[in-house]
């Protein structure tokens, strides 16, 4: 089949679980332990930025692949166009948190105090002061609204378009292939420093006294693992609907191989950046992870068995990658092990904050929602989820699911691994 | 002394036609000896019958030596043998082992695969292997029969196989 169909009963269940994730997300709003409604606006931020980064590193795979003269991923290639389409879902999302910057709605970011700037008041904190230059509310926005529409407007949408329009020419007609390299050369290093700078002020600035230089590059890595592994669940869905004949056992082979490597770039990525610091032994550095291991052990712990210890000793046989049952499985682990570890990123910051704000030193008290995901929260990324697949399957039906016409498409029909 | 091996061999100019071949061969019931290709050929193995290689298995336990070996020996030896304090680390401080048992992870897989490969494949130093014909490590593919013992109607009927599928050249040779 050519042409996918929206299906009324697709619909109706996304539209259910869209329900869901906006009634936990309410819930999250009233139902909260915290002061300023931070359990509701880490949840929202946390799915955010998630799904957006899925969006994006869809975006980069495409570019780096068809810069790379990568053929094998062209018979799916309309599944990362789809996904990228969410970027502009996930401008508005972070426009919301945004508006909650100017109007102190919300107290994730502590750099966002009044006064904290001004030597003299009582909020002054020397160290945000030397990094106010970066962390300000018009920056964030400017740097959020700009880059994030760079992404869609200046690459993601004309990169779609040109796919589309790149149907109606011949196999042989390279025109709009060049054109589409010249985007796909281009984004590649826009996307690469410009995501750096988005990590660090949607996430990284939560905890603003620390940082860390290996930070982008793993949340990016992260973003990559999340986004292979919703590619192989969607592909195995639609596949057994009888979409995608063309994806055979050898692209999800080499799907599953980058699920494996990026799961272990991954941890390599986390093993540096907690080493370097663990052996530096510096204070201001050492915050981060110290608040971790010791006060959210299940969240530090659990984040490295769900996204290295599963997925290597699981994915480390060949023929696992060639069962759609297990290759699935370890697909829905990763994906979940990686929103956890997005979670384990943002909810001790806040937590952390927030209890030295009111005063209290010495243990967190345990706060449902932070210390460990609860139920609202997973509520919460069914909702997310149930959003970022109704826009995929929106997008999927805009154009034909083979591009026929791509100059790869016949290699990517015959790939043999 | 080893049993010589009388072999029929047939080169071909193209990949394509050794698959096509070698498919007709299945389908006459020609007992195949060996192919050679200049590389490896995506979906010939299938087609012969080869099982899939066990060599990665082997390639797990050499890894998971070299994984005990690093951590193990770092252990004792920072542990019971001679403890130093680094940085004021404890004595046994994992994380630092980790590189370490990393890189020695990969050293002994690797090693041990090669070893491995090369004792099942009778390779190494000294050892000769009788090559059919010097174009298979070019720009030729060829598919070998042996030919001890057959009569001439068996071997006619080899040498049709190979007129019939497009071979460049067909010759014999006693290895």
């Amino acid at each position: 089949m050519n042409q996918f169909t929206f299906e009324g009963k697709q619909k109706r269940v996304l539209y259910g679980f869209m329900l869901l994730g906006l009634l936990c997300l309410i819930g999250s709003f009233f139902m909260d332990s915290t002061e300023h409604h931070s359990r509701f606006w880490t949840n929202f931020l946390h799915n955010t930025v998630f799904f957006t980064g899925i969006a994006f590193i869809s975006l980069f795979a495409i570019a780096a692949s068809v810069s790379a003269y990568a053929g094998w991923y062209t018979v799916f290639k309309r599944i990362w166009e789809a996904y990228a389409e969410f970027l502009l879902i996930g401008l508005v999302l972070l426009i919301v948190l945004i508006a909650g910057l100017w109007g102190h709605l919300h107290h994730i970011y502590h750099w966002n105090t009044e006064g904290i700037a001004d030597v003299g008041s009582d909020t002054y904190d020397e160290l945000i002061a030397g990094k106010a230059g970066f962390l300000n509310k018009t920056w964030y926005t400017i740097g959020t609204i700009g880059i994030v529409g760079i992404w869609y407007f200046l690459f993601a949408r004309p990169l779609r378009k040109l796919s589309i329009q790149e149907d109606n020419t011949s196999t042989l007609d390279f025109s709009v292939h060049k054109k589409v390299k010249w985007y796909s050369a281009a984004f590649l290093p826009i996307a690469a420093f410009s995501s750096a700078a988005m990590i660090w002020l949607w996430t990284m600035s939560i905890d603003p006294h620390w940082y860390s230089t290996m930070y982008a590059w793993y949340t990016t890595a992260s973003w990559f693992v999340s986004a292979i592994a919703l590619t192989i669940l969607s592909l195995i869905y639609l596949k057994g609907r009888g979409y995608f004949q063309h994806v055979s056992d050898e692209h999800m082979h080499d799907l599953g191989k980058l699920l494996f490597a990026f799961s272990i770039f991954w941890t390599y990525l986390w093993f540096s950046q907690f080493m370097l610091i663990w052996y530096g032994n510096v204070g201001e550095e050492t915050v981060y992870f110290q608040l971790r291991r010791d006060q959210f052990p299940v969240l530090f712990y659990g984040n490295l068995i769900l996204n290295f210890v599963l997925p290597f000793l699981i994915l480390l046989r060949n023929d696992t990658k060639r069962k759609f049952g297990t290759l699935g499985f370890v697909a829905l682990l990763c994906l979940f092990g990686h929103w956890w570890d997005f979670f384990q990123m943002i909810k001790p910051g806040v937590l952390n904050e927030l209890a030295h704000a009111s005063g209290s030193h010495g243990p967190l008290p345990f706060a449902a929602g932070f210390t460990i995901p609860g139920l609202l929260e997973i509520g919460t990324f069914l909702g997310f989820l149930a959003l970022f697949v109704f826009v995929f399957f929106n997008q999927l039906t805009k154009a034909s699911l083979n591009p026929q016409s791509d100059p790869y498409f016949g290699e990517s029909v015959h790939h043999h691994v | 002394m080893k049993e010589h091996k009388e072999v029929l061999y047939g080169l071909y100019d193209d990949e394509e036609d050794l698959l096509r071949a070698v498919k007709q061969a299945g389908a006459d019931h020609l007992d195949i000896m060996d192919v050679f290709t200049p590389f490896p050929v995506h979906g010939l193995d299938p087609l012969l019958g080869l099982s899939e290689s066990r060599l990665h298995i082997a390639g797990f336990f050499y890894g998971a030596l070299g994984t005990l070996t690093a951590f193990g020996f770092m252990t004792w030896v920072f542990t019971r043998d001679w403890p130093i304090i680094f940085g004021g680390k404890p004595y046994f401080s994992a994380p630092s082992f980790i590189p370490i048992t990393f890189e020695l992870t990969v050293l002994f897989a690797a090693v041990g695969m090669v070893v491995t490969f090369y004792t099942i494949c009778g390779l190494g130093p000294g050892v000769v292997n009788p090559v059919l014909d010097d174009r298979i490590t070019d720009d030729k593919f060829c598919i070998a029969f042996k030919t001890n013992g057959y009569s001439d109607t068996e071997i006619g009927k080899l040498r049709s196989f190979f007129s019939n599928t497009g071979a460049s050249e067909v010759s014999t040779k006693t290895i």
